[in-house]
């Protein structure tokens, strides 16, 4: 290589750097035209936006503002935001019940401490494993909580089970992938030597995978715990429970002081969840 | 203790050892010696069975490892110590949890799940991590540790397993001059007091001549020198080191600066008269 081959091939612009620039830019015009995004369209119907959160003014209740404030009600939805967050954390333990073992089958570098040798037999095993993990997770993940929701109140009728169920299938497959790619990206070195000292596969797991995905782990499980929260207060909407079944109930009715003060109440909470899981990550990692 | 009768060694497509034949008794401090990709590591790491060996038989510890079941490779490999060159912690971990993990073994699942370890373990644990001089700081994490001392907690590790033969890759690449005194003066002690048998890869010909008892060196895909320090002569450190090519040997003055003059003569007279490894206060 000589100089001028040097500023040739440093240059960024170059083939390589431009075209995914050019290929994403196309595909997003493209995408834009088929589903027709317009701004003029938002721009022109912003006052039907505005007369619909303002409501009738013969109707009492119609408009969004001020969010409706009857101490009988608010304990109706303070105890619907709780069961909520209830049928969230359960939902998410089952999900990591789901999810951990899952996440260390659907992980490379984890089947090679299972299946160490080059031969056939630990290859196949290898692909195979990893294949059937990574399948399951897609079904899980790959299916809208609303559907998982609907399957299960056919199974087991209307309630807050049907939810957790739910999301806790949803989840499981999300934090499979979230998890693997932690397990994945984990140092090997403390792993090798852990191997080398003959522990069994659960060993290393608990002492040179667990301690390094750790941080990673915590963060993905309350990240997911705050999209469970969120997701939960939907359920509701096809009768799994939580605060969603009077969210639905209230859009309906075209009841939108009430709506404001249920999505007040989500919002708040999932801003204290939010500050709650910053505290504990800092904590943790 | 460890026997290759005409072993290639090697990776899936790639022969990088070809008909070796080696001796290692126990009790032996032997450094491996040779440039960078001779094959120093794949020599010592097919001593745990983690590359491809073909021909032989090649014997650790009594097993056959070219055909050895996974079971008993797992069985073998708990009796035998690996130190990395990058220590190869888990750096999340404290030191007790690191050194404990040697042991795992013979820990069972539920204590190991909850690290909750007997008396006894820790009475053990405790000895390991004196010799090495880093008990103080047993609770300390090891992402908050210099490198030489990343390398004792190494140490004792290997020495937790209770291994019979201990391998070290490289132990003092990356420490500088006076931490790298202090663990080959601990490798050393180690091999004085337990009769642990080992192994070690070593970049400065000087330590591997004021440390090991038997020099092993590697060049063109084999063993060309077998034999004691007193016994290493500049024509085969040439030869070791493919010298003629470069007209470079590495010499005293290349491997170890003036600084490094306290390394302690070979064969002392017993283990008392070491450097005393320092404490590494809390």
């Amino acid at each position: 290589m000589n100089l001028a081959q040097l500023k040739k091939e440093a240059s960024p612009f170059t083939f390589q750097y431009i075209s995914p620039l050019v290929f994403l830019t196309l595909i997003f015009i493209i995408s834009w035209q088929n589903t027709e995004m317009n701004l003029e369209g938002l721009f022109q119907g912003w006052h039907n936006m505005q007369s619909y959160m303002s409501g009738n003014p013969d109707i009492e209740g119609s408009s969004f503002f001020p969010p409706q404030v009857i101490g009988s009600d608010l304990r109706l939805y303070l105890d619907a935001m709780v069961e909520t967050i209830e049928m969230a954390f359960v939902a998410l333990i089952l999900s990591i019940m789901i999810a951990f073992p899952l996440s260390l089958l659907a992980s490379r570098n984890i089947l090679t401490i299972l299946f160490p040798r080059n031969s056939a037999f630990h290859r196949l095993m290898r692909h195979a494993i990893y294949g059937v993990s990574i399948f399951l997770a897609n079904i899980f993940r790959s299916i809208n909580e609303i559907i998982w929701a609907l399957l299960f109140i056919s199974a087991i009728g209307l309630g807050p089970m049907a939810g957790i169920l739910a999301l806790g299938i949803h989840t499981g497959g999300v934090l499979t992938k979230l998890l693997a790619e932690g397990n994945e990206s984990i140092d090997p070195g403390p792993v090798e030597a852990i191997v080398a000292t003959g522990a069994s596969f659960p060993k290393v797991i608990l002492y040179a995978v667990l301690p390094q995905t750790m941080p990673h782990f915590v963060s993905m499980v309350l990240y997911r715990f705050e999209s469970d929260v969120r997701s939960a207060s939907i359920l509701g909407f096809v009768g799994a429970g939580g605060i969603g079944f009077f969210l639905f109930d209230k859009i309906r009715s075209f009841e939108n002081s009430a709506v404001s003060t249920i999505i007040f109440i989500i919002v708040v909470t999932v801003w204290i969840i939010d500050k709650i899981s910053a505290a504990i990550r800092r904590k943790y990692i | 203790m460890i026997h290759l009768d005409n072993v290639n060694l090697g990776y899936q497509h790639e022969t990088v050892l070809k008909n070796i034949n080696l001796e290692i008794s126990k009790g032996e401090f032997v450094g491996i010696i040779g440039l960078s990709g001779a094959g120093k590591s794949t020599l010592l790491t097919s001593m745990i069975a983690n590359v491809t060996i073909t021909g032989g038989p090649y014997h650790v510890l009594g097993n056959n490892i070219s055909t050895i079941s996974s079971k008993k490779l797992r069985e073998m490999r708990s009796r035998i110590g690996f130190i990395f060159q990058g220590y190869n912690l888990v750096n999340r971990l404290s030191v007790l949890h690191n050194v404990m993990s040697g042991m795992l073994k013979s820990i069972s699942i539920q204590r190991a799940a909850i690290r909750h370890y007997s008396n006894a373990d820790l009475e053990k644990a405790w000895e390991y991590m004196e010799t090495v001089g880093i008990e103080q700081i047993a609770m300390k994490r090891c992402d908050e540790l210099s490198g030489g001392q990343r390398q004792r907690v190494a140490i004792a590790r290997a020495l937790a397993q209770e291994a019979e033969i201990l391998l070290a890759d490289e132990p003092i690449a990356a420490l500088d001059p006076k931490s790298a005194v202090q663990v080959m003066d601990i490798l050393w002690r180690i091999n004085e007091k337990y009769q642990v048998t080992i192994v070690s890869n070593l970049h400065h010909i000087d330590f591997a001549k004021s440390y090991c008892n038997r020099i092993v060196g590697v060049a063109d895909q084999n063993i060309v020198f077998d034999g004691t320090a007193q016994q290493l002569t500049k024509e085969t450190l040439e030869r070791i080191y493919q010298t003629g090519m470069n007209n470079h040997l590495p010499s005293e003055e290349d491997t170890i600066p003036d600084t490094w003059s306290n390394i302690p003569s070979k064969h002392c007279p017993n283990i008392n008269q070491f450097n005393p490894i320092p404490k590494v206060a809390a």
